[in-house]
């Protein structure tokens, strides 16, 4: 092959990145950027591409060259005005007021707080499995998944249990409304502001009579003696339902399709030992994760291998890529819970681990790592094992399944199967 | 007082130097955390030494009379 037909031969055209295929498979596309084009500059979505592991984790490190602030190209962005959460923490990029937030919120998902809440998650699980225990099949997509995360934030918050369903029902056309736009983002929206309304009171009455919940340690925080306005605490909860509900759900769901389609040998190993529920979880954040884009913007310019990105352009790290990185990961493209390449213990915001393994980049690195992740960890082995030690003889309903895929990978939308048929046995 | 950092015990969790850069750095190869002010001599320190030790997971971190 001539130097030209070689070049030719990995070329990218950026329409790709809209192709319906990239959004099933992106792993094709994704190997040829790794291995061929590590800074790809899209002139088509002016952006740059990022999808090397290493390249990858140095984004993530450095927030200041690299940030998530959002503004206005020629003057100031309007906070919160555009955004469909409402003003929310993921819009400041670096600072006080962005660690202030963080840590109001934080607490609460890690730790003795959490600690005390896994019994709750533990009934609400054995209620969703309750419901269908009796009926031999079940879409674990729209009968546990989708339900068990936002019940649990519903309740974390703090919202009466009889108010649950009408909150997972918002939860869902903001989510639908969110990955597939159009008409469906026109009922999300409205789902969101009916949630708004409904909230309102609650936020007002727990200003007034604070009770141990996060709505009442939203509304109490203070950052030199301001506290979060309304519109910010809304918006709080707003992104809570994404951010918080869709994400653990999606992560389940793609746990079981791989134990049901990609890996059926390796499933018989958890069901042996259940403690493998953390390799299931771990190598799914690798392997194919629920976020795969993470947009930043530069502060500064920046040389990277042979080209220069000048300050303030868009960049876009593809962490699906960097998982599936060779230089880092033995067979990359083999699902395996047993690999001992990757760190399968509890995620650290510093991206390194004691055990001088790398671990998954899916829950981000740094300033911006995901601060729900011990708690979507605990949700979906706690549900993962008691889905697995409650139903017998659990196996797929359908031989063919037509996988994983996701409404929009650029635009943040989550991956995920659409539905997932299982079948067990009852007495 | 002192801010303690016991690297044993350490997890390279990072939390100390995200949220308390002032005063605890980042080895940038090993993620370990550097204690920057170990002399807590002003209240700002001291609160900051005290909000770092809570943050860490591991309780690696204690501030000593």
């Amino acid at each position: 092959m001539s130097a030209l037909e070689e070049m030719l031969k990995y070329a990218i055209d950026p329409r790709e990145f809209d192709d319906p295929e990239f959004q099933k498979d992106p792993f094709p596309l994704y190997e040829r950027l790794r291995e061929h084009h590590p800074i790809f500059h899209d002139r088509f979505h002016n952006r740059w591409v990022i999808s090397r592991y290493w390249d990858i984790d140095a984004v993530f490190q450095d927030s200041e060259a690299y940030t998530r602030g959002v503004y206005k190209p020629g003057g100031d962005y309007e906070f919160g005005k555009r955004h469909v959460f409402g003003p929310n923490i993921l819009e400041y990029g670096v600072g006080d007021e962005h660690r202030f937030m963080r840590n109001v919120v934080a607490g609460q998902f890690v730790g003795r707080k959490l600690d005390a809440f896994l019994p709750f998650i533990d009934l609400i699980a054995h209620e969703l499995v309750d419901n269908f225990k009796e009926k031999g099949e079940v879409d674990l997509v729209s009968e546990f998944s989708n339900q068990f995360p936002i019940r649990v934030i519903s309740n974390m918050l703090g919202l009466p249990r009889e108010d649950e369903d009408m909150f997972v029902g918002w939860y869902q056309a903001l989510i639908a409304g969110l990955g597939f736009g159009g008409e469906h983002l026109v009922r999300g929206l409205a789902a969101r502001n009916e949630m708004w309304d409904y909230i309102e009171p609650l936020i007002n009455q727990r200003e007034k009579d604070p009770k141990d919940d996060l709505l009442s340690a939203l509304v109490h925080a203070e950052l030199g003696g301001r506290r979060q306005t309304m519109e910010e605490i809304k918006g709080f909860v707003a992104l809570l339902l994404a951010a918080g509900g869709d994400t653990t759900d999606k992560a389940i769901s793609n746990m079981w399709y791989h134990m049901m389609y990609t890996r059926p040998d390796q499933f018989a190993d958890v069901k042996e030992n259940p403690d493998l529920w953390t390799n299931v979880f771990t190598e799914m954040m690798r392997y194919d994760p629920v976020v795969h884009a993470q947009f930043r913007r530069t502060t500064k310019e920046i040389k990277l291998y042979n080209e220069v990105i000048p300050e303030r352009d868009g960049v876009i790290i593809y962490l699906g890529a960097g998982n599936r990185d060779p230089r880092v990961f033995k067979d990359p493209d083999t699902f395996d819970i047993h690999r001992d390449d990757l760190h399968m213990g509890r995620e650290n915001r510093s991206g390194r681990y004691k055990d001088g393994k790398p671990g998954h980049l899916g829950f981000g690195i740094g300033q911006h790592f995901c601060m729900g992740y011990a708690m979507a960890r605990q949700e979906a082995i706690i549900g993962s094992t008691l889905l697995a030690n409650s139903l017998k003889n659990f196996r797929p309903k359908f031989a063919e399944h037509e996988g994983i895929t996701s409404p929009s990978i650029d635009s943040g939308g989550f991956r995920s199967p659409a539905e997932l048929w299982v079948e067990f046995d009852v007495d | 007082m002192k801010l303690k950092l016991d690297l044993q015990k350490c997890i390279v969790a990072g939390e100390c130097y995200y949220n308390h850069p002032r005063i605890i750095g980042r080895d940038d190869e090993s993620g370990c955390p550097e204690v920057l002010v170990q002399d807590l001599q002003t209240d700002d320190d001291i609160r900051e030494a005290h909000e770092a030790a809570e943050v860490c997971p591991a309780q690696a971190i204690t501030v000593e009379d």
